[in-house]
């Protein structure tokens, strides 16, 4: 800034005694200059047209421990099965378990976790990576790892680094009610401290597009507190409803998954990495009669057509 | 200008010499490069309970930073990331699920003292720095190593969670740390990072054996990671995972004709449902070890045949390559070792190593000369006592003592979290039943007592048993503390563990040579068995109940509720319905306002009566109630000293 003024007389004086119109032009130059670097400097809030869309990232959260929340964990697993097959790699996953089912000395079958009473997809496979386990699950941990406030001593594979090009995808699943997330039977994510988190993390540019998906009673609640940009929210059931578990398992003797994860796991089980489908179309999936709840969905911070949606979350 | 031949010759002379430099420069990279080695091997060993024993064996090493710079082509760069940042000497991670059987699995050889590990987390390391930022250090390493291994092993960074002692684990000049986590769960995920830092992870070589299920189906695993980091050596990270595996074979379940019921003879395949085809490419040796251990070698030799792999009592399904024979000190034989080099085999012909038995057969494996366990006493959410207790095995001493002086030496070490208040000068020893004064037996002692909500409490002993003896019990006193609101686990009504105490015999040695047929290679897992080992064993991890608050929230809102409510009504009551004035006529007529004494003021105040000390009229004597007053004060003083000393006594 300071080198404009300068330039001014400068350039006036090398060129003294040229043509008059070159002059002028030349005295423009520091003001055009001057104009451009100020539209350039405006902040890109909604940077949506200058960022590009360059990585993914995925955040799965299992907040609920003891045995017979078997199913939220078959949710979550599910989920971090389907996202990895479809080509997210583990340093983009964040994935925190709130208690141990694979090798819980319940589980009749070690080291193996089941979505389903056929058993035929082992979820915990060979190749499992755990970020947060146990104890470290809680509100603080999470909403350290959406805004991204750690402390230093933490490592890079439990931190949430992405950018202004990243699209995230949040999915929650546990005990839930009105305008509220349980955690680990202990305390609770409420939806005003949600809606600040996906704030700083916005401020912060640390998204360009956040889907966020909850499994939970009453899951729609917890999005009324949002007013990010950029935000698409689908919950499992509103306000009043609750959401089931999908069946039985005699063998493993607890519900092994929920409807809305199953019948969305349904939906990603037809699709490969190189499928075209839209976010319409998963929408479209949700039968209210088998889901025995309403999903809802949250448009309106969104600015780009559902049918556009779903290639852009996926896969590059 | 110089003649085109001799600028020519000068030319070819030039790049002649490029070459060479090049060249040189080139192998020796390679050479440093080469100077990277990995080896992998495979211990199998049936157990006298029907189980089998698998011990799985990487070693990696990584020739001095120095020597070969930052570039690592076998050696995982976390590793040597890892060691240079932390400067770190000495480094023990374990990972264990189960708790390993010292009555029937041992505790007296090299394996069970080097794997026979305390179940949930354990992790301790010497550094190479200034005792002021070992603190610091150890918090990063935490953190580090739990983001590495999927573990929440970061819980060790606060100052309750470890300790640092100075000879009861290993002797130290203060530069070790140590912290157990017993409660981590161990699963896949865990094991995942694990075989990544192996060169050629779990799909060649010998960690391609590792079905997932069958791991984690057995009755004790435990996978650790050790590493050994100097100047002058390098780095060497020795990573092994020891299973204890019930094979499921229909043959276990006969009957011989003798009577008898058979040993299950089992297979690679029965135990991991996949045969070994091939070694990994960029091993310098694999090979696969069955352990046949002095019990069965004595029986084999009693039924009169020669211990080799098809004798009278079992036989091996593939014809080893070469057999080892260990030999103690007396000449004797003792176990031997089956070798197999899997070189040799491939995916056209597998290795299936398996052991068939022919005729029942039951042994037992050495104990350690003490078997230590620990237990709870009392009861209650205020108090309670530790006990541990060894009972002797009959090991007897080597060197055969009957003088009164033999005596055997144990080490004790433990430390126990802050809300468990040992006092240690309760500490009470019985040897055989009766109680021996403390300087009898206690040969040296260190404690650190704990600091609420800053230092666990660390207690190392060095005790000396008569050799006579049966069995001694130590026991501690502790009160149970408070722990605030945030303080407790999401499951706080399960309990709260106390870390496995280490009890460790100095004077006895489980290290075992086996002649090594090839004196190019030594193979890193007999070099283990070689290394002096002092005989140890961990005790059981403790299960403390504390008191917790009610954390059920309909509860605590019906209490408040009704609580408020109470306080309400009863107000409210209070001012609507009473009639003061008509009360106090009513008690002066009844004469109860004359009275002056203490406790009949109480009894009148209890009854809800209202007293007015300037409307009584009082005609006894002022020095009556103030001898009376003197009196009660003399009988209470009189009252309190006899029940102190009486209490005291």
């Amino acid at each position: 800034m300071s080198l404009i003024p300068r330039a001014a007389p400068a350039a006036s004086m090398a060129f003294a005694g040229r043509d008059p119109a070159v002059i002028s032009l030349l005295k423009m130059l520091p003001l055009l200059l001057l104009l451009t670097f100020s539209s350039a400097a405006a902040p890109p809030a909604a940077a949506s047209p200058s960022a590009v869309h360059n990585n993914n990232w995925a955040v799965l959260v299992c907040t609920s421990r003891f045995w017979f929340n078997y199913r939220h964990m078959a949710n979550t697993l599910s989920l971090y099965r389907t996202v990895k097959r479809l080509g997210i790699p583990d340093e983009r996953i964040i994935l925190m378990l709130a208690d141990d089912m694979a090798c819980n000395p319940r589980n009749n079958y070690p080291a193996q976790v089941f979505n389903n009473e056929n058993h035929q997809l082992n979820l915990y496979g060979d190749n499992v990576e755990v970020d947060y386990r146990g104890y470290e699950v809680t509100v603080e941990n999470f909403l350290r790892v959406l805004t991204g406030r750690h402390e230093s001593a933490v490592p890079r594979s439990k931190r949430l680094l992405s950018d202004e090009g990243s699209h995230i995808l949040l999915y929650m699943t546990g005990h839930g009610g009105d305008e509220f997330l349980k955690f680990q039977d202990n305390e609770e994510l409420q939806s005003h401290d949600l809606a600040d988190a996906v704030k700083q993390m916005k401020e912060k540019h640390r998204f360009k597009e956040l889907l966020i998906m909850v499994d939970t009673c009453q899951a729609a609640t917890l999005f009324s507190q949002l007013q990010s940009p950029g935000v698409l929210a689908i919950g499992s059931s509103m306000k009043g409803e609750n959401s089931y578990s999908h069946h039985l398992d005699s063998d493993i003797g607890v519900s092994v998954v929920d409807r809305f994860t199953f019948h969305t796991l349904a939906f990603f089980e037809k699709l490969n990495m190189y499928s075209n489908a839209s976010l319409n179309s998963l929408f479209n999936s949700y039968d209210p009669s088998m889901l025995l709840s309403t999903a809802y969905y949250r448009m309106d911070l969104y600015k780009r057509a559902l049918n556009e949606v779903m290639e852009r979350y996926i896969y590059f | 200008m110089m003649p085109p031949s001799t600028a020519r010759r000068l030319c070819f002379l030039s790049l002649l010499l490029l070459l060479l430099l090049l060249a040189a420069a080139a192998s020796a990279t390679a050479d440093a490069a080469a100077a990277e080695e990995f080896t992998e091997e495979l211990l199998l060993r049936p157990l006298p309970d029907r189980k089998a024993l698998a011990h799985f064996h990487f070693r990696s090493s990584a020739p001095p930073a120095s020597a070969a710079g930052r570039h690592h082509h076998l050696f995982p760069k976390a590793i040597s990331q890892l060691v240079q940042k932390f400067h770190i000497s000495e480094l023990e991670l374990s990972f264990t699920q189960g708790r390993w059987n010292y009555e029937q699995w041992g505790g007296y050889d090299p394996m069970s003292t080097n794997n026979a590990k305390p179940p949930g987390v354990e992790l301790w390391a010497i550094f190479d720095l200034p005792l002021a930022e070992i603190d610091a250090t150890w918090k990063n390493l935490t953190h580090t190593l739990s983001g590495l291994f999927c573990a929440s092993i970061n819980f060790l960074e606060s100052s309750t969670a470890f300790s640092a002692p100075r000879w009861g684990f290993k002797l130290n000049e203060g530069n070790l740390r140590y912290g157990a986590l017993p409660r981590e769960a161990v699963c896949t995920e865990n094991l995942t990072p694990w075989l990544k830092l192996l060169p050629c992870r779990d799909k060649a070589g010998i960690a391609s054996l590792l079905y997932r299920p069958s791991v984690y189906k057995g009755y004790y695993h435990s996978q650790k990671l050790k590493l050994k980091s100097s100047q002058s050596l390098g780095i060497i990270l020795d990573q092994t995972l020891t299973v204890v595996l019930q094979p499921n074979t229909v043959s276990g379940k006969q009957l011989h004709s003798t009577g008898g019921q058979l040993q299950p003879s089992w297979s690679m395949e029965h135990l991991f449902s996949k045969k070994l085809s091939g070694k990994c490419l960029v091993s310098k040796s694999s090979r696969v070890f069955v352990e046949i251990e002095k019990g069965i070698v004595d029986n084999v030799d009693k039924a009169g045949s020669d211990v080799s792999s098809n004798n009278d009592l079992f036989v091996l399904s593939t014809a080893p390559d070469r057999s080892l024979k260990e030999l103690d000190n007396l000449e004797v034989q003792s176990s031997s070792l089956y070798e197999y080099d899997v070189n040799n085999y491939n995916s056209d012909k597998p290795l299936n190593v398996g052991i068939t038995w022919k005729l029942p057969l039951i042994w037992s494996c050495t104990r350690a000369p003490y078997h230590a366990s620990r237990f709870l006493m009392g009861s209650g959410n205020e108090r309670g006592s530790i006990a541990m207790s060894f009972l002797s095995t009959g090991l007897d001493k080597q060197l055969v003592d009957s003088s009164n002086d033999c005596s055997i030496k144990a080490v004790v070490f433990q430390v126990v979290p802050w809300y468990v208040k040992v006092y240690y000068h309760s500490l009470e020893v019985f040897i055989d039943g009766n109680s021996k004064a403390i300087s009898e037996v206690v040969d040296k002692i260190h404690v650190t007592p704990s600091e609420d909500k800053l230092l666990p409490g660390t207690m190392e002993m060095l005790l000396k048993f008569p050799c006579s003896m049966q069995l001694a019990t130590l026991t501690l006193d502790f009160d149970k503390g408070f722990l605030h609101i945030d303080e407790y686990p999401p499951d706080a009504n399960q309990g709260f563990d106390i870390p496995s105490a280490l009890v460790s015999f100095p004077e006895f040695n489980s290290s075992r040579s086996y002649p090594e047929a090839d004196p190019l290679f030594v193979s890193p897992l007999l070099e283990n068995f070689k290394e002096d080992g002092v005989v140890k064993s961990y005790t059981e991890v403790l299960l403390v109940p504390l008191t917790t608050p009610d954390f059920s929230m309909p509860y605590n809102v019906i209490t408040f509720t009704c609580t408020v409510l109470a306080l309400y009504f009863g107000s409210l009551l209070n001012a609507l319905r009473r009639r003061i004035g008509e009360e106090e006529r009513g008690l002066k007529k009844a004469g109860i306002l004359n009275k002056r004494g203490l406790i009949p003021l109480l009894i009148a105040k209890l009854r809800g009566q209202k007293v007015d000390p300037s409307e009584s009229e009082s005609t006894s004597p002022a020095s009556l109630p103030r001898s009376k007053l003197l009196l009660k004060v003399v009988f209470v003083a009189v009252v309190a000293i006899v029940f102190h000393y009486l209490s005291n006594s």
